[in-house]
Formats: C-alpha cells, structure tokens, sequence
C-alpha cells in the first residue's frame, strides 16, 4: 500500500480535504467503533490542533509532512493532562503530568493525537483482553482477539480509524497484534527510540515503535521518533534512514530450522513460510539453515526475566502517591487491599512470578541462570549475524485464537510467543510484515540495522 | 535472624500464591543448559561518565504540579494524606 501520510500531506496542501473535517471523521469511526480500541478520545486537543493546520495552509504557510496526520498513541504513553490507565482498574482516573518523548517528538513534528488504546493491562498479555475496557476484537474477524499487548493500535490502524499508531513491544506486542490485523509493525533495536514517559513493563527489553499500512509511514515516524534523550540513558544517537531503500546489500537470509520443523506451528504457516523462501531463492539470494534454541527455553527465559521486572517495576503502584486507594487498618493493609483488589489476575500472576524467582534461595537457580541464557542467546545472534544478513521467520505459530481461550489456558498464551521473544532479548530490530503467513512475517537484522529490516522488506513487498 | 517472606507478602498481594503455569515455565529454566559465561556478558548498558545527564533540579511546571495534586488519592489542603506510617 502507498504512504497514507504523503497521501495525506498532499490532500490537505493541495485543500482537497480540511484536516478540521479529517480529524473529525476519524474521531467519529472512534467513538462508534465496536471493535473495543478507544480507552480515551482526545476529541477537544484534536479539534483544536486541527484548526490551527487549516488556518496555516489558509494563509499560504507551508506545513510539515507530519502536521495535520491523525494517530493513536497505546494507553501506557505519558501525554500530559489525558487519561493513562494502561488498561487497569489500578490507573482508571490517573493523568499524566508530562508527555512521553517519542509522544513529544511526534506532537513537535505537528501530528495530532486522537486516542488513548486500549491494551493489555500493564502490558501483560498477547490477546488485549487483560482489560478494564472490554476484550479487543481481530480486525478481519471480530470473533478473534485483537492480539496484544498492542491490540487496540494494531487494529485503529487496520480499520484505518488512525493512520498510524504508537504501540510498545516487550516481547512481541507490536509484533504479534500487527501480524494478527495484517499491518505493519515495528519494534526497533532497543534503545533507538526513548523509553522516557512509557510506563514500565520490563525495562530491559521495552521498546517504543510504529504500526502503519505501509512500509514508508513506518519509517517517517520510526526516523521522527528516534535519537539519544538525556531522560532515558539506554537510548543511542541514529543516523535517519532514507527513503531510497537499496537492497543490493542484503545477500545473504537465514531461518531457524527448528522453528518451522516444530510440533507448535500449523502446518499452513509452515508450508506457506517455506514457499517464501523458494521465492527468495529464486531471486538469487542465498538462504541459511539456522540452528536456534528451543522455543520453551527462549519463552521460559523471556518470563523470567519480564516477570522479575515487572514485580519490581510494578511495585511503586500501591495506592499511596497516585492512582486508586482502598484504605486498610494501617499503611502494608493498605498496600495489600489495593493491590489485591485493583490488579488484574494476570498483572498479580507475573507480579507473584517476578517476586518468587528474585527471592533469597531461587535467584540462582532461576533468575541468574535465565540471564546467563539470554546472554547465551544474544552470542548466538552475533555469530548468527556473520552469516547472514537478515533472519525470517513466522510471527506467530499459529493463526489468533478465539477471545476467551487465552484467558482460560495463561501456559498457552506465554508459549504463542515462542517466535517474537528471542528477537525482543537480543533487542533486535525486528518488523512484521503482513504478508506470507495469515499471520505475516517478521524480519531482524543486527542491532542497529534497522535499515536493513526496511529495506528487505521493501525487497519481499515486490516478490511476494 | 532471616524471617521467611512468603510472595503474599514479597508481593503485597492478600492470599498470594505461586501459578502452576508460571511454574512450569520456572521449572523449564532449572533444567536448561548453563554455560557460565560470565566473560562473554552482552546486555552491558553501561554509560560513559562523560555522558551523563546534568545534576541539576529541574522545576515542574505549573501544569504538572497541578496535575500530581489532581492524582493524589487523599487529598487535604493541598497535602497527600497517608495511613500511619511508622508501624512495626
């Protein structure tokens, strides 16, 4: 699909549209969508910056490619003065006092916020229904989930209520949600895009990123968004990527073997991920078999250590500076009342996982050792990455389950990760690209080459 | 003199218990591979003393005091209210 922002850009220079009228048509598809998206309208905000563009282009003043362009911004983003929830019944009326950067980046560059998205609560879970406002239904099948955590962005964009959306990937849910809505998402290599105002899953592997119909919106926003913020010291200066994206650099592709050989994956993924590569064999690019590590492993590994993350990220919320209080006999009843009672049974699940494998007598037989697997994990990628330029594989193992199974079966939803975890430890630029399997492809390259993903995947846009 | 914290309590979490699921996952950890290497540690994120932020007091704006005050649960003349805090 074409650039919906240039499509856009030139609609409203060339006044074939009033962003006014624009803005107004989308929020509308918002609030009378039944698909459970919206936890918030930014409707006066929107309205107003709105305005102001048409006046702009009125008086004959050039407006940037991003001013005017209407976005949805997943509801663990800090904008200052709206709604955060992260989707709990623990945040249902907490505000931000600041505005996210990436958010601000955005926000400078003249994009107009419309919406806080609904989401797994905290992030914690793949389906969008761990949720206050109502399960996320699958843009092309309603009786589907939305996949998550991401869900509601995913599927603002699939449904074209937004023209682009902010997800956060932890361990695949920008990945996973845009593979199940067939759009385009992208989680960068960790620390390209600052965490700063993103409220905190596991710090470790959060990352900030864009889902969009097409290829070129994903790296207008990826290059707006990206660069080095004193405010989170994990972020790396990036040079932009152009928007020529030349592949003649990209020789060599590998697939891990044992992911497509395994018992997990549906036989029409796997025949349909394999017939992907007679196409990329054809075009004469030489494809790798790689050994990788087992799925239970990477995903065993991934909980771990977002599960111990977590159980410490998610200890500030205790109703006492912000967010909902239920008052106990003294101040640990009060802790413990409000905890009980205002986090979701997922939420608790992790919160009690991260607790158990970060106390005195588990530590190293869990946690340590899951370290001491995820930097074995991240070896492998290195000397993967001497080998080939760009690893494929599918994004999920299996087509989105019904809403209500996941909610039934926590062990089978950890294991449906199996393909976006390893990526997300690594913290590696990986993109969905909703094309192959029902459930798209992902692409990663070598840290710091997101450049590369984009480029392969402009390559597959032609041959597939 | 180590007192056993059980996660009800690590967590504070009323009547908290370990998920069978989530053990499952544990349990595939405890039996995987260990290569004990140490020297080969990838996930350093650390940063160069010359590029560390300014130590500086940064004011908050209007806006966002008003808004932190707008979140507190409790509120009483402009100051948070909390439950006794001195306990055990």
């Amino acid at each position: 699909m074409e650039s919906q922002i240039y499509k856009i850009h030139q609609q409203l220079i060339n006044k074939e549209i009033s962003c006014t009228a624009l803005v107004q048509e989308k929020l509308d598809l918002l609030q009378q969508n039944t698909f459970n998206t919206v936890n918030s309208l930014l409707e006066e905000t929107a309205i107003e910056l709105a305005k102001k563009v048409d006046a702009k282009i009125a008086n004959g003043q050039e407006i940037g490619l991003l001013e005017g362009i209407p976005f949805g911004i997943k509801d663990v983003y800090m904008v200052q003065g709206t709604y955060t929830t992260a989707s709990s019944d623990l945040l249902k009326n907490y505000k931000s006092a600041y505005t996210a950067t990436a958010i601000q980046k955005l926000l400078d560059a003249g994009a107009i916020p419309l919406v806080k998205e609904n989401c797994d609560s905290f992030g914690h879970g793949s389906s969008s229904e761990n949720t206050i406002f109502g399960a996320v239904k699958n843009a092309v099948n309603p009786a589907l989930v939305g996949g998550g955590s991401s869900g509601g962005s995913a599927v603002n964009v699939a449904k074209d209520y937004t023209i682009f959306s902010i997800g956060g990937d932890t361990g695949g849910s920008i990945r996973q949600p845009a593979g199940y809505n067939k759009v385009y998402g992208l989680k960068p290599t960790y620390g390209r895009i600052s965490r700063y105002g993103l409220m905190a899953y596991a710090s470790s592997t959060d990352c900030v990123g864009p889902i969009a119909k097409s290829l070129e919106d994903i790296r207008i926003v990826l290059n707006v968004m990206s660069g080095k913020d004193v405010k989170d010291q994990t972020t790396y200066k990036s040079d932009k990527i152009k928007k020529d994206l030349n592949t003649s650099n990209i020789k060599t592709v590998g697939y891990f073997k044992n992911f497509i050989e395994s018992k997990a994956i549906s036989n029409e993924i796997k025949v349909d991920f394999l017939a992907i590569i007679d196409k990329i064999k054809a075009k004469g690019i030489a494809v790798k078999e790689l050994e990788f590590f087992d799925s239970d492993i990477l995903v065993s590994t991934y909980y771990t250590l977002a599960m111990a993350e977590t159980a410490s990220n998610l200890s500030r919320l205790d109703g006492t500076n912000y967010g909902a209080r239920i008052e106990g006999d003294t101040l640990k009843d009060t802790y413990s009342i409000t905890r009980s009672e205002k986090f979701s049974e997922e939420t608790k699940r992790r919160i009690v996982g991260g607790n158990q494998v970060l106390s005195q007598g588990f530590s190293d037989e869990i946690y340590l050792k899951a370290q001491d697997v995820r930097n074995q994990i991240s070896a492998r990628f290195t000397n993967d990455f001497k080998e080939v330029d760009i690893i494929l594989s599918p994004v999920t193992p299996q087509n989105p389950p019904k809403i209500g199974d996941s909610l039934k079966d926590p062990l089978a939803m950890y294991l449906s990760d199996a393909y976006t975890v390893g990526f997300s430890l690594a913290e590696l630029p990986t993109l969905t690209l909703p094309k192959g399997t029902n459930t798209g492809l992902q692409l990663t390259a070598d840290k710091k080459n997101d450049a590369h993903v984009l480029q392969f995947a402009n390559l597959l846009n032609d041959i597939l | 003199m180590s007192k056993i914290m059980t996660v009800d309590i690590l967590s504070s979490i009323k009547g908290a218990k370990p998920s069978e699921s989530v053990n499952k996952l544990f349990d595939v950890i405890k039996n995987a591979n260990q290569q004990n290497n140490s020297n080969t540690t990838v996930h350093n994120k650390v940063v160069s003393l010359n590029d560390l932020r300014e130590d500086v007091v940064v004011e908050s704006s209007a806006i966002e005091k008003e808004i932190i005050k707008e979140n507190f649960p409790k509120e009483k003349n402009g100051f948070l209210v909390v439950a006794k805090v001195i306990e055990d």
